[in-house]
């Protein structure tokens, strides 16, 4: 029997939504209340069965999941060691994961009755997903972005206004997402009563991330069942590999099998330009960061001696932020998930490798859980196998991989 | 020596106005222009300054304080120049001064450094408007600061129920901050037209002074306050004064005190 989506773990937060030490509602007393009443409204719905029949028909007929697992044949003989398996999100609605917890969390706000979704976004991945799901379900939108975000994903700036959204960039701090969560934060302070922030990781205050989470285990889901097929009935994977930016796609592969201690999970955070060097980099767990307060939740945030949120760099946007959701600092303080980093250089290699031998160009963020897999599966043995977590297909990396590849054969 | 914030709001009521409490972000633009601005609002009549720790995301502030969050942090002030210059402020004047910002920078600095630094520093009272009472449970902030001495200021907002008015309650001391509109700090709306009727409601619940703040930039604000509030804040409407209008500026909103 799979599970069903809102299933509990081992690691669940306390009724304030810590999880361990990290995580809470470090927010002001404007949003408290409407905290509370998401958190009221969303345990009300998952009591419900309609609410998760509504997610699931949305899932299936307009998302299109189930996403494939597909067995990556040609890297796996290449590489000689375990079978590598692809759990492709790009092939999801808008192509990426970010579409299962807007989906989620757009269904939830149209039964609290909300009008207008404000929504923050890095990539641009969530933005567009957002404001999808604002058009097909009946919301305003308002997408907060750095300048400079929009500046390197400027295709996605202007496919959210041609889904109808507001893109509302952000021109001061740093100008990247972490600016744009502020900016989003403050809309919503200003305009509690009609208004759903629909936050875009399984980060900021509780409940976001248990509910960002619980919209994205059907990843896991999914791909519980669909291993079967592969490797023989009730069989679990031995490694799941994902990329971690806020965590979300990586916490919704890795939530079904947590209580599963025979299955190993891999986080792969962005190494950057050089993991010793601040601001050239952003791997928080990997390189130890320290704890802090800030967004609204405790976790690991690069810092600088005063605690300030220090400036980050990965050739992926999406992978370009300072802070880590709470359950990942969590499940790394417990030792219950590994967290790695590989280099801009690396990833680069990673979606070159994975578009030629398989025929899947991967988003830069996915090409980071590649990277990892590619040195990962000739260390083991042939009759271990690897779900690697896809979570986004390439298009919008176009501008980013040309450019640096020019640049290279340039030099 | 700085006198407590009780005794200097006891002091407004003895002579039947309003206390008026101003913002200063600590480095913004430069340390040194803290400093004459401090002593300069001192000298026109203000009651309580808020020092504001500068840090890098400022999520209750809007854009004016954001900017001078990061400016001040991109000019590099630290938490311990932020001391120092508390410590020589508080030795020149006598009204109470506060810090304001956001927990971070304590939980970096060290809650129980950060406290005993402060009461050092001549203190009166810590804001944190990113610490709410339900994880006082985790951090023991609240607890600590008050056995040092230095009381954490408690906000409510527009929207906040009864029952946890009730609870706030419990645990304020000097005053109860009220966030008098929606949004973030900044000077662009008209204040909110609940705005009494809200203040009612609070008063009802609350057995401290009240201030109120966010908003606030005109001398008539400070008016249609008179029957509602013990304290009024100006923050954001002063941030970007030059010292001679800042001065002007505050003796005009002291007369309507
Ligand atoms: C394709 C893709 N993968 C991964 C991420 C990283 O986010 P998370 O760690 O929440 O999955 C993003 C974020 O924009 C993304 O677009």
């Amino acid at each position: 029997m799979s599970k069903e989506l809102f299933f509990k773990t081992q690691y669940e937060p306390d009724e304030n939504g810590h999880f361990g030490e990290f995580g809470g509602r470090y927010v002001p007393e404007l949003l408290m209340p409407v905290l509370i009443e998401l958190e009221q409204a969303y345990k009300k719905a998952i009591q419900d069965e309609s609410f998760l029949a509504d997610i699931k028909k949305v899932f299936k007929n307009f998302v299109g999941r189930p996403t494939p697992l597909h067995y990556a044949n040609n890297l796996s003989d290449e590489l000689g060691g375990a079978r590598i398996y692809l759990k492709n999100e790009g092939q999801a609605h808008t192509g990426a994961h970010k579409i299962n917890h807007c989906v989620g969390q757009a269904l939830l706000a149209k039964r609290m009755g909300k009008k207008r979704i404000i929504a923050e976004t890095g990539a641009g991945q969530h933005g567009i997903a957002a404001a999808t799901v604002a058009a097909k379900f009946g919301f305003s939108c308002t997408v907060h972005m750095g300048a400079v975000d929009a500046k390197r994903q400027a295709p996605n700036v202007f496919w959210m206004q041609q889904l109808g959204a507001e893109v509302k960039i952000v021109e001061h701090g740093t100008k990247t997402l972490k600016d744009a969560v502020t900016s989003a934060l403050q809309d919503w302070i200003g305009d509690p009563a009609e208004s759903y922030y629909l936050l875009g990781s399984a980060l900021g205050p509780h409940p976001y991330p248990m509910m960002v989470r619980d919209f994205q285990s059907i990843i896991g889901i999914e791909v519980s069942e669909q291993i079967q097929e592969y490797i023989g009935e009730n069989k679990k994977p031995d490694y799941l590999v994902a990329c971690v930016g806020g965590g979300s796609n990586a916490i919704g592969l890795f939530n079904a099998f947590l209580d599963d201690p025979e299955v190993h999970m891999i986080g792969v955070e962005a190494g950057g330009r050089d993991v010793t060097k601040p601001g050239e980099h952003a791997t928080r767990l990997a390189n130890n960061s320290k704890v802090g307060v800030i967004d609204g939740y405790k976790s690991y945030f690069l810092q600088d001696d005063q605690g300030n949120v220090e400036s980050t760099h990965s050739i992926s946007a999406g992978l370009d932020y300072a802070g880590i959701g709470p359950e990942h600092a969590y499940l790394h303080s417990v030792g219950r998930v590994e967290y790695t980093s590989v280099s801009d250089e690396e990833a680069r290699a990673a979606f070159t490798k994975l578009s030629r031998s398989e025929g899947i160009i991967p988003a830069l963020e996915s090409a980071h859980a590649v990277a990892h897999a590619l040195k990962l599966a000739p260390e083991l043995s042939s009759d271990k196998n690897i779900v690697v977590n896809i979570s986004g297909r390439g298009d919008k990396d176009l501008f980013i991989v040309n450019e640096k590849l020019n640049a290279k054969i340039n030099n | 020596m700085p006198r407590s914030i009780t005794e200097q709001i006891k002091l407004a009521k003895q002579e039947n106005r309003m206390a008026l409490m101003t913002h200063v972000v600590m480095g913004y633009p430069s340390l040194e222009d803290t400093r004459q601005r401090v002593l300069l609002m001192v000298q026109a009549g203000v009651d309580i300054i808020e020092l504001q720790l500068p840090f890098s995301d400022p999520l209750a502030d809007g854009p004016i304080i954001t900017v001078a969050n990061q400016t001040a942090v991109k000019n590099g002030v630290t938490i311990k120049q932020c001391m120092d210059l508390a410590t020589e402020l508080s030795s020149q004047v006598e009204i109470p001064l506060q810090w304001v910002g956001y927990y971070n920078t304590v939980f970096n600095y060290g809650i129980e450094k950060f406290i005993k630094d402060s009461r050092r520093a001549g203190i009166q009272a810590f804001t944190f408007p990113d610490l709410p009472i339900d994880e006082e449970p985790y951090e023991h902030f609240f607890e600590l600061a008050s056995l040092a001495g230095i009381p954490v200021i408690q906000l409510v907002s527009l929207i906040t129920p009864v029952e946890r008015l009730k609870e706030i309650n419990k645990l304020a001391h000097s005053y109860i901050y009220c966030v008098a509109r929606f949004g973030v700090t900044g000077t662009d709306s008209k204040m909110s037209d609940e705005i009494v009727s809200y203040l009612q409601k609070v008063r009802k619940y609350v057995t401290v002074p009240l201030a109120v703040g966010f908003g606030i930039s005109q001398p008539q604000h400070i008016r249609d306050l008179r029957d509602s509030a013990d304290v009024v804040v100006v923050g954001s409407a002063l941030l970007n004064l030059s010292l001679p209008e800042l001065k002007d500026q505050i003796q005009t909103l002291c007369a309507a005190l």
